[in-house]
């Protein structure tokens, strides 16, 4: 993930809460309302009891230690006793319920986000960076889960604790207790300017954060050249400025935090100077007593906890409200291709595939296809050839239908292919890309991939047929060993074998084929030839080509530039031109046998006498 | 606020020890005073916290119940205030202090840890994996820093708070006092049981984690396929299986924690019930007063509740002192000295280079040289061929120091290779690879990189113009300006190519190697790039590792490279006279011409 997606989405609009918003992610718990109920009645219990223990406390004193009375002493003991077992089970309700719920809030939303994920058409994908639907799926779930269960929690924890013992002390003194409610909203106003600072600041700390380990990771990565470079001394001091940068910010916050608690003490430590002044002399005209001005004092004292609780969910809920308006405005995106009302599902697609008169552009003003039209006969085999660039792999998302044509239509067997449902046309494709893809997992699973209810003997079938089975069979654990992510532990030759099988398992009436430009070993070249016949043969197929073999093979090839096609025909045909196919097949021509012929490769002379003419093998001899 | 200059007075390698508790202790160098007025601070402030609590009890024992009440309860009310204010001071002046350490010991570390790993020879860093240094450098040394900032010094809060508050116990009734502290023990190894617990569950939370994001990106980037396929019911059900492990994770490491809570509750519980008891008892029966029991009240809690977290500190503190052990791991690494040779050359280097049976192995009893010998004169070109593998590219590292031969002699200028510093030789030398490394900045610091003085833009755009590059880089939006990488454009490997030979122009070797320089260029720029590379080969020595004839015909010099040794030698003619593989590919070249024309003539005979 890119660091700098990281401090993109710190960043939020909205100081101001938003009700709509605040009421969306509320509906994250509707469903489980149960527990939300459930944990907050728990949390009223617990704060009441707390503020009951103090009181308590204060009758301890009153009724049993001052009049020397050991009944009242072992009753109000008991009380205290009782209610803490029951206050125990309590804390265990709540932070079950409430921890919990957060877990299947969690699960909850990332289930729908990746399944809204899974509709999306391929125009979200291009536009929208992987890091950043990552956040939201990972991110800003959890910030969005925790605002709902913790932080709806401490908040009615804290005022529930607030208003027990404004109760409490009203009960005990009521003028007092006035003195205590003048001192609230201050300790609120002061918490909520610490936190809101304290929060800026963590942000800081992060985005310098992430561009120090970004700058660390490219002086690893880069390490070769920064030592062949003899910079050493220069990236040190950019380095130290970055540092004390993060330095300068991390300590001002550690210490901002480190001010607010003694902050709110003080505050609080006013308050209790005022009750031990009016107190005293209270206590001197018998209007209070001493267990008063403890249970006073121990109010008062506990009272910074829910006011830090309520100005902390506060600064974190505009970050909370900030992550849901990101994650919201990802599940509200529409696709773009979704079937069309009373699309079908015709069975197959086989049949001639038309282009009349299409046009697309990603971005209108640089349209990629113009006025486009092309006929392929069923079962025909088409080589794409051209420039990057000049509209060769748009031509085959199209009849993927991964896009639509913006003018002008694709006709299937006659059929305008928007009368089909997606999923008819894309479970009959079978698609070869020129990075292949595989997924973590054993070689099996990712052949498995092409046909789900596949039986072993058909998933190895269809290696053999792509010529996959014989370097299989060679790893430790065959079928079963596992490619690592992306397929990290296999050659690129290897992944391109691996897709070829699982497009030929997947037994495709069009296949579409984007040929690897990077050179594999020639027996592999060979064997991935040998994979593509196989589809070649049994379905309409589009191959942008990238190797003679593979264009020479071809019915027809279409060289495709500026978004339209400037020459069409046969090999033969284009050769006699001598136009731009004639120059891109000569030089291509000289690029391949030059390529191909290692001379210290002797082991592998043997595979070359496949494709090179003889002569030319007998030089290196 | 800039951090303090002791920082940077220090060399974090004093620090390597094998006693943890001297290493911490060396590592603290020039902020021992900060860390012990941190401690001190923290003492004063709990000082002031108990004396709040005694103050109360004189209060009530010997202020309220006479008459002076009204004229003394001010009094006592702005004492109250004054220690508050005292202990919220000193503890302001306690966190201060320790996340100045904190912040500073964090800041020296990831200074010595950057420099450190850019100066750890290159054998270090083909064995190390970059994931592994980068979270040595960046979590390691963040768990080192809440190390110090909260969790030593968390500890230490706890033990202050128990030893003074106890001693304020001790004062009041010493048989109370013990009966106090009973639950002490239990409450800690409960602690230690369950945050151990706890944390393990952590981690296992943390892989999963790992995992489900794994699936996702994978999801993500391997979009095309999941709809080529029509995969989406499949993608959902694997989601689906990682996102309710992760659920189920979750789950047990939530009731983890909402048991630890609870059960330690009870036994805290127990622990005061029985000491309100006693103590109540005692004021009953005469033996302590009113006040006392109140301070009693206040004390206990003082002494209980902070005991609940000491499991979890120490546990977190295992951690920060494996972080710190892996972090100085890395640092015990030798460094390679750039500056240190028994030669120190006052001049630039003439460029005569020979090699006098020189071995090389990369680990040992493999070796990839054999007994390598030859020579050139200043500003010759030498060029390399063979096939991958043959110990070509491991030649030419051999120049700059990158590695160190194991046998023979390699003498510049007929001085020893090895008493040259290993920094003056790579500012001789310069390097223009197959695959050049480009940093994330401006296409201008790129070209700049490395230089080592101020260049102006009409030298850098010289520069790229002999590179070939310029108009390459005037096409991109910000022109010499434009990022490279993830934020900017993404160059194509000839253009990366170009771009390392515009660094390599300015910064104006002696001695040029040339690994494969024109391998990945497009054919419209190969002839600009061989102009390009020919003029600044001119007047260097030049080593160039070539697969074509081509590119190497005009040498000085041909080696043709087999399994670390050398096979042939000379000159294109030399070579060209006498039966070897070097005679093959050129006539393979040739006969490649030929076989072009027959293909040609062949298809374009036939009949349409």
């Amino acid at each position: 993930m890119s660091s700098d997606f990281q401090y993109e989405e710190e960043d939020f609009s909205s100081s101001q809460v938003n009700t709509s918003i605040l009421k969306r992610i509320l509906g994250a718990v509707r469903p489980h309302w149960k527990w939300v109920l459930g944990f907050m009645v728990s949390i009223g219990v617990v704060s009441a009891m707390e503020s009951f223990f103090t009181f308590l406390g204060k009758r301890i004193v009153d009724e049993g230690i001052i009049p020397r009375n050991t009944d009242a002493l072992i009753h109000n003991l008991t009380i205290y006793g009782v209610v803490s077992i029951f206050f125990a089970m309590f804390v265990f309700a709540f932070i079950f319920l409430a921890g919990v719920l957060g877990q299947r809030v969690r699960y909850d939303l990332r289930k729908a986000v990746f399944d809204h994920l899974q509709t999306l058409s391929f125009s979200y994908f291009d536009k929208t960076p992987v890091g950043w639907i990552m956040s939201r799926v990972t991110s800003d779930t959890e910030r969005m889960a925790d605002l709902v269960t913790w932080g709806m929690l401490d908040v009615t924890w804290a005022v529930m604790n607030i208003v027990f013992a404004l109760f409490f002390m009203a009960t005990i003194n009521w003028q007092l207790m006035l003195i205590v409610l003048v001192m609230i909203p201050i300790l609120l106003r002061v918490a909520m300017w610490f936190k809101n600072k304290i929060l800026v600041e963590y942000r800081e700390v992060r985005k310098i954060n992430s561009k120090i380990t970004g700058t660390y990771n490219e002086n690893i990565t880069g390490v070769r050249v920064v030592k062949a470079l003899r910079r050493e001394e220069e990236n040190r001091r950019e380095f130290d400025n970055l540092a004390e940068n993060m330095y300068r910010r991390a300590f001002r916050a550690a210490w901002l935090s480190a001010l607010f608690l003694p902050v709110v003490q003080i505050l609080s430590a006013l308050a209790i100077g005022a009750i031990l002044w009016n107190g005293g002399i209270q206590v001197n005209l018998g209007t209070m007593t001493i267990g008063g001005i403890q249970a006073f004092i121990a109010y008062v004292t506990f009272m910074m906890w829910p006011v830090q609780d309520l100005a902390r969910v506060y600064s974190e809920m505009q970050q909370a409200v900030a992550s849901a308006e990101r994650f919201f405005s990802l599940m509200d995106s529409k696709p773009d291709i979704v079937n069309k009302p009373g699309a079908t599902n015709p069975g197959t697609i086989r049949g001639d595939i038309e282009f009349d008169n299409v046009t697309f552009y990603y971005q209108p003003e640089k349209p990629v296809l113009t006025n486009f039209n092309l006929k392929v006969k069923r079962g025909e085999t088409i080589a794409l050839v051209g420039p990057t660039g000049g509209g060769k792999s748009t031509t085959v998302n199209l009849i993927c239908r991964f896009y639509e044509p913006k003018e002008g239509r694709i006709l299937i067997g006659g059929e305008d292919y928007t009368n089909y449902t997606l999923e008819a046309i894309q479970s009959r494709i079978g698609v070869v890309l020129q990075t292949p893809h595989l997924f973590s997992g054993s070689i099996r699973e990712n052949l498995r991939y092409g046909r789900l209810g596949a039986t072993d003997e058909e998933i190895e079938e269809a290696a053999k047929l792509a010529g996959a089975h014989d370097f299989i069979i060679t790893l430790e654990k065959g079928y079963d060993e596992e490619v690592g992510e992306g397929g990290v532990l296999l050659s690129v030759g290897q992944k391109q074998l691996i897709s070829l099988a699982r497009a030929v398992l997947a037994k495709p009436e069009i296949f579409v084929m984007d040929e690897a430009t990077s050179s594999v070993d020639t027996l592999t070249e060979a064997l991935i030839q040998r994979g593509m016949e196989v589809l070649m043969k049994q379905s309409t197929s589009f191959i942008i080509a990238h190797r003679l073999s593979t264009i020479r093979r071809a019915d027809r090839i279409l060289v495709i530039e500026h978004g339209g096609i400037s020459e069409m025909g046969s090999h033969a045909q284009l050769m006699q031109l001598r136009g731009h196919y004639y120059n891109l097949y000569t030089k291509q021509f000289r690029d391949e046998l030059e390529a191909q012929f290692d001379p210290f490769a002797v082991p592998e002379r043997s595979s070359l006498d496949q494709h090179l003419p003889g002569q030319v093998v007998a030089a290196g001899d | 606020m800039t951090p303090p200059v002791q920082t940077y007075q220090y060399n974090v390698r004093d620090s390597l020890s094998r006693n943890l508790l001297r290493g911490f202790w060396k590592m603290m160098t020039g902020f021992r005073k900060y860390y012990f007025i941190a401690v001190v601070a923290l003492a004063i402030s709990a000082l002031m916290n108990t004396s709040s609590f005694l103050l109360v009890r004189h209060f009530v024992d010997d202020i309220l119940p006479t008459p002076q009440v009204m004229e003394l309860a001010p009094l006592i009310a702005l004492a109250f205030v004054i220690l508050a204010a005292l202990q919220g001071t000193f503890s302001f002046v306690s966190g201060r202090f320790a996340s100045k350490t904190a912040e500073s010991l964090a800041l020296r570390l990831r200074d010595a840890m950057y420099d450190h790993m850019q100066r750890l020879s290159f054998t270090y860093h083909d064995n190390m994996q970059t994931g592994e240094l980068l979270s040595r450098s960046t979590s390691d040394i963040d768990a080192i820093r809440r190390f110090f900032s909260e969790q030593a010094i968390g500890v230490g809060r706890i033990i202050l708070l128990f030893t003074i508050n106890f001693v304020a116990l001790l004062s009041l009734n010493v048989g109370l006092a013990f009966i106090s502290v009973i639950v002490v023990p239990v409450v800690v190894l409960i602690s230690l049981f369950f945050f151990g617990r706890i944390s393990r569950l952590y981690e296992r939370l943390q892989e999963q984690e790992a995992k489900l994001s794994t699936t996702l990106q994978e999801n993500l980037s391997g979009v095309r396929v999941v709809k080529a396929f029509n995969r989406q019911d499949y993608e959902r059900a694997k989601f689906e299986k990682q996102n309710s492990e992760q659920y189920r994770r979750g789950r047990k490491f939530l009731i983890m924690h909402s048991l630890f809570w609870p059960i330690s509750d009870v036994v805290c519980f127990a622990q005061m019930i029985g000491g309100y008891f006693y103590a109540a008892t005692l004021v009953i029966n005469g033996e302590m007063t009113v006040g006392s029991y109140l301070a009693y009240v206040s004390l206990l809690t003082m002494i209980i509740n902070p005991m609940r977290n000491l499991g979890r500190l120490i546990v977190d503190m295992s951690t920060g002192v494996v972080s710190y052990k892996r972090v100085m791991q890395v640092i015990g690494e030798e460094q390679e000295s750039l500056v240190a040779g028994a030669h120190q050359p006052q001049a630039d280097l003439r460029g005569d280079v020979s090699f006098e049976d020189v071995s090389f192995e990369y680990e040992e009893n493999t070796p990839v040289l054999h007994n390598i010998s030859f020579s050139v004169k200043a500003g010759q070109s030498v060029a390399l061929m063979g096939s991958t593998g043959s110990g070509k590219t491991s030649l030419v590292s051999l120049l700059p120091r990158f590695y160190e031969y194991t046998s023979g002699k390699i003498a510049l200028d007929g001085i020893e290779l090895r008493d040259y510093p290993r920094g003056w030789l790579r500012k001789q030398i310069g390097i223009v690879e197959q695959e050049p490394f480009l940093f994330s900045r401006t296409i201008r610091e790129n070209i700049t990189y490395g230089v080592g003085r101020q260049v102006s833009d009409d030298e850098v755009i010289a520069a790229a113009r002999a590179a070939a590059v310029h108009d390459v880089i005037l096409s991109f939006p910000d022109g010499y300006n434009t990022l490279v990488g993830e934020r900017g454009v993404t160059l194509s490997g000839g253009q990366k190519q170009r771009v390392a030979l515009a660094r390599t122009l300015l910064k104006n070797p002696r001695i040029l190697l040339l690994d494969d320089a024109t391998s990945s260029v497009d054919s419209e720029t190969e002839d600009s790039i061989r102009q390009a590379l020919l003029r600044l080969m001119k007047g260097r020595t030049s080593f160039v590792i070539a697969h074509r004839i081509q590119t190497v015909m005009h040498a000085d010099l041909i080696l043709v490279f087999d399994k670390g040794r050398i096979i042939q030698r000379g000159t294109h003619e030399e070579l060209l006279a006498q039966p070897g593989v070097y005679r093959q590919i050129f006539e393979l070249q040739s006969r490649i011409e030929e076989e072009v024309e027959r293909e040609v003539s062949d298809v374009v005979g036939l009949p349409v």
